[in-house]
């Protein structure tokens, strides 16, 4: 399938698609600025450099996935999922701690939670990002 | 064949009729559904839309391939949960990365954001029409 690319003010990468409604040159001429060239989608990267769409850049006719901006990208999925992660483990130390019967159970308690608060980052979930 | 039919009301064979402004003024004069993925979209259907512009995780601009006479169209939209389960919604005249895109006689973007993070997601679908 050919679709339509160009460079957006905030140098991403926009991919046009047309329904078929006007031939592909009309959409490129209507609907795209100056500049927008027409590919084949097989050219555009494909499988996991897929998932970093706002990392993608045009240069002439092929777009590349900017390293930098795909740290960052990948950075900021593995930031929040952490986070979720640790938040819901705080949670459950906090009611294991209040749910504490003696001396020894608040201690074991609160030595448990802090294990696992430290080792939320090595679940499968996060390890999978 | 060309050709008008002038009338005020338009009616049933059972009687019930209604005036032509609700079908002129109440009838979508664009609409579209798509898949968005990340790199494209997937249009399923559509009427009067010329092509959809993937420019970025939750932001598409739709293109009329009919221009309306003026911007203050209205659109109602929906959205699909996206691939984590969250349930989306779908606004238009959005902002992305902050550049600020209001909608045109010619075309509309369109953001979806999870409900509770306002966080710009790929829904699964993505059906918006407007009306004037």
């Amino acid at each position: 399938m050919q679709v339509i690319l160009h460079t957006t003010q905030n140098g991403n990468v926009a991919v046009t698609v047309p329904t078929g409604e006007l031939p592909i040159n009309e959409v490129l001429a209507k609907d795209c600025p100056s500049g927008a060239i027409i590919v084949d989608d097989s050219t555009l990267p494909q499988g996991a450099d897929s998932s970093f769409f706002d990392a993608w850049e045009l240069s002439g006719s092929t777009v590349t996935v900017n390293f930098e901006k795909a740290k960052a990208i990948k950075l900021a999925q593995f930031n929040a999922k952490a986070v979720q992660e640790a938040q819901a483990r705080q949670l459950n130390t906090l009611a294991s701690i209040e749910n504490a019967v003696s001396d020894a159970d608040f201690t074991a308690s609160l030595t448990a939670g802090r294990a696992s608060i430290a080792s939320a980052t090595t679940t499968a979930e996060l390890v999978a990002i | 064949m060309a050709g008008t039919i002038v009338a005020d009301t338009i009616q049933d064979g059972a009687g019930n009729s209604t005036s032509m402004d609700n079908a002129i003024y109440g009838s979508a004069k664009a609409w579209v559904n798509f898949n968005p993925s990340a790199g494209s979209v997937t249009l399923n259907a559509s009427y009067n839309v010329s092509s959809v512009t993937y420019s970025g995780t939750g932001y598409y601009v739709v293109n009329f391939t009919n221009a309306f006479a003026d911007n203050k169209y209205a659109s109602a939209g929906a959205a699909s949960p996206d691939s984590g389960g969250y349930t989306c919604v779908v606004g238009t005249n959005e902002t992305n990365n902050a550049v600020y895109s209001a909608q045109t006689t010619t075309t509309c973007p369109v953001a979806a954001v999870r409900s509770y993070s306002n966080v710009l997601s790929n829904p699964y679908v993505v059906c918006v029409a407007f009306y004037r």
